[in-house]
């Protein structure tokens, strides 16, 4: 369950991985990635050189492999404080932009992408906006392309996230959003809120990125955690440098920056400002 | 017979365990020099508020640690809502949203058996009342390391389905009420 006592051997397969896939996964934190490794091989019933040859030889199960280890945890409104932080201190300053960018950097089966939209179109701000949302995982995307979710297991969790989003002004009825049937154990986002994102497949390890342009908001939540030091510090250069001064990038509830970009954004909770210049204290 | 250069405790519960441990920081020596790592279960909607309560009567800060942050000697580390949390060789703390584990997440048995991995001999490994068995393979896994534990006495739990579970893998080095349990901890150097 833990980390394998031969840590060399999954090393050796990530790179034999990087070689024959266009998947890089060497700059995964080690703990993690070993984890889902043995994962796979549990699941699939692989011995390491077993392993190592099917990934060789067959490209639809490197496919499955990057599926396997990728985490799509994710919810509605997770860590309903910091949506309402957005609601109520970030969004209201786009008012008088004529355009919002806004990309989700690995956004899973798009319950924070919908959250958004929820937020935006409360605001008013919904026309404005220009939403992209980019994972690694195909299945994942196109889950997040038909917004459509258990009920079981999610919608009691689902409700007290939406009501703490909207803590301290009128809570909308979350039927106005979304179409709620117990008997087919769904709940789905109504049809005019979808359609009004571009999802493409897209790798963060990757250099470059799928779009032209910058944007005003970067979410990318409970993702970086899975990354090294040294990727996480490439990743979040990469989002400072696509970011319009003043833009904000969300990451996770617990997930902080190293000292370097401490100067770069003004934090306040898991919002970080792209700030226009080094805060140098002499 | 007991090791007393631990570098880490780590202190699992679940239903029934939140008076435990809030006792136990209560009444610990305030310069209680091992970090120490708490993985308890939360009930399914309370999520917040539990650092909060901890709090109320520590004697040694508690906090929710973010990702990769280092542990520091006299704190309390709470595995936050919704994350899994391990212990890694450069002494850190990682953060994961993968699957539940038995159920839960946080998942005992990953922090424990992180810990048995990590630290093995000097890791202190604390299973207290619960309504479920994770934690017991975790305990195990400390216990393999030749690691130090200690399993509250089922007849001073709330509920004791996860101590016996515990106790069904393996002997542990303790069986202890929650009294015993501090005063143990008090006997370490702090």
């Amino acid at each position: 369950m833990q980390n394998s006592e031969l840590s060399q051997t999954y090393k050796e397969y990530l790179l034999i991985l990087k070689e024959c896939s266009p998947y890089d996964f060497s700059e995964y934190s080690d703990n993690s990635i070993d984890r889902r490794i043995q994962k796979i091989r549990h699941d699939y019933h692989l011995s390491m050189p077993d392993l190592i040859q099917k990934t060789k030889s067959d490209p639809e199960f490197v496919e499955q492999v990057v599926e396997a280890i990728t985490v799509n945890t994710t919810e509605l409104f997770r860590d309903p404080k910091v949506w309402n932080q957005l609601r109520q201190k970030v969004l209201p300053t786009f008012k008088n932009h004529p355009k919002i960018n806004i990309w989700h950097a690995g956004c899973s089966t798009g319950q924070e992408v919908y959250s958004l939209i929820i937020l935006l179109d409360d605001l008013n701000l919904l026309d404005k906006a220009a939403i992209y949302a980019t994972d690694i995982s195909q299945k994942a995307l196109e889950h997040a392309k038909r917004g459509s979710y258990r009920f079981s297991f999610n919608y009691e969790k689902y409700l007290t996230n939406f009501q703490g989003a909207f803590e301290q002004s009128d809570t909308p009825d979350i039927k106005k959003y979304f179409n709620i049937n117990e008997s087919k154990d769904t709940i789905s986002i109504k049809p005019q809120f979808l359609g009004r994102v571009k999802y493409i497949k897209h790798d963060l390890v990757k250099e470059e990125l799928p779009f032209y342009n910058k944007f005003d908001l970067i979410f990318c939540r409970n993702v970086l955690i899975y990354f090294n030091g040294a990727l996480q510090t490439k990743i979040v250069q990469r989002f400072h440098d696509n970011l319009f001064p003043g833009g904000n990038m969300v990451l996770g509830s617990h997930e902080t920056l190293n000292g370097f970009f401490k100067t770069k954004f003004a934090k306040n909770g898991p919002v970080y400002a792209r700030t226009n210049s080094f805060h140098l204290k002499y | 017979m007991q090791a007393t250069d631990f570098k880490i405790v780590v202190i699992g519960g679940s239903a029934g365990s939140f008076s435990v441990v809030s006792a136990i920081l209560a009444s610990i020596h305030p310069q209680f020099k091992i970090p120490i790592v708490l993985c308890l279960h939360r009930l399914k909607h309370v999520r917040s508020g539990l650092v909060e309560g901890l709090s109320l009567k520590s004697v040694i800060k508690v906090l929710e640690p973010n990702d990769k942050e280092k542990l520091q000697y006299n704190h309390v580390y709470l595995a936050p809502a919704n994350y899994h949390l391990f212990l890694e060789l450069d002494g850190t703390i990682a953060l994961s949203t993968e699957e539940s584990f038995n159920h839960s997440r946080p998942s005992i048995d990953y922090t424990l058996s992180s810990a048995a991995y990590v630290y093995r001999e000097k890791a202190l490994g604390i299973l207290l009342t619960g309504a479920n068995k994770d934690g017991a393979y975790g305990m195990k896994d400390i216990a393999g390391k030749k690691g130090f534990t200690i399993v509250q006495d089922p007849a001073t739990c709330d509920i004791d389905t996860m101590p016996r579970s515990a106790l069904q893998l393996f002997d542990p080095n303790l069986i202890l009420s929650p009294k015993e349990i501090v005063q143990f901890l008090n006997t370490l150097p702090h």
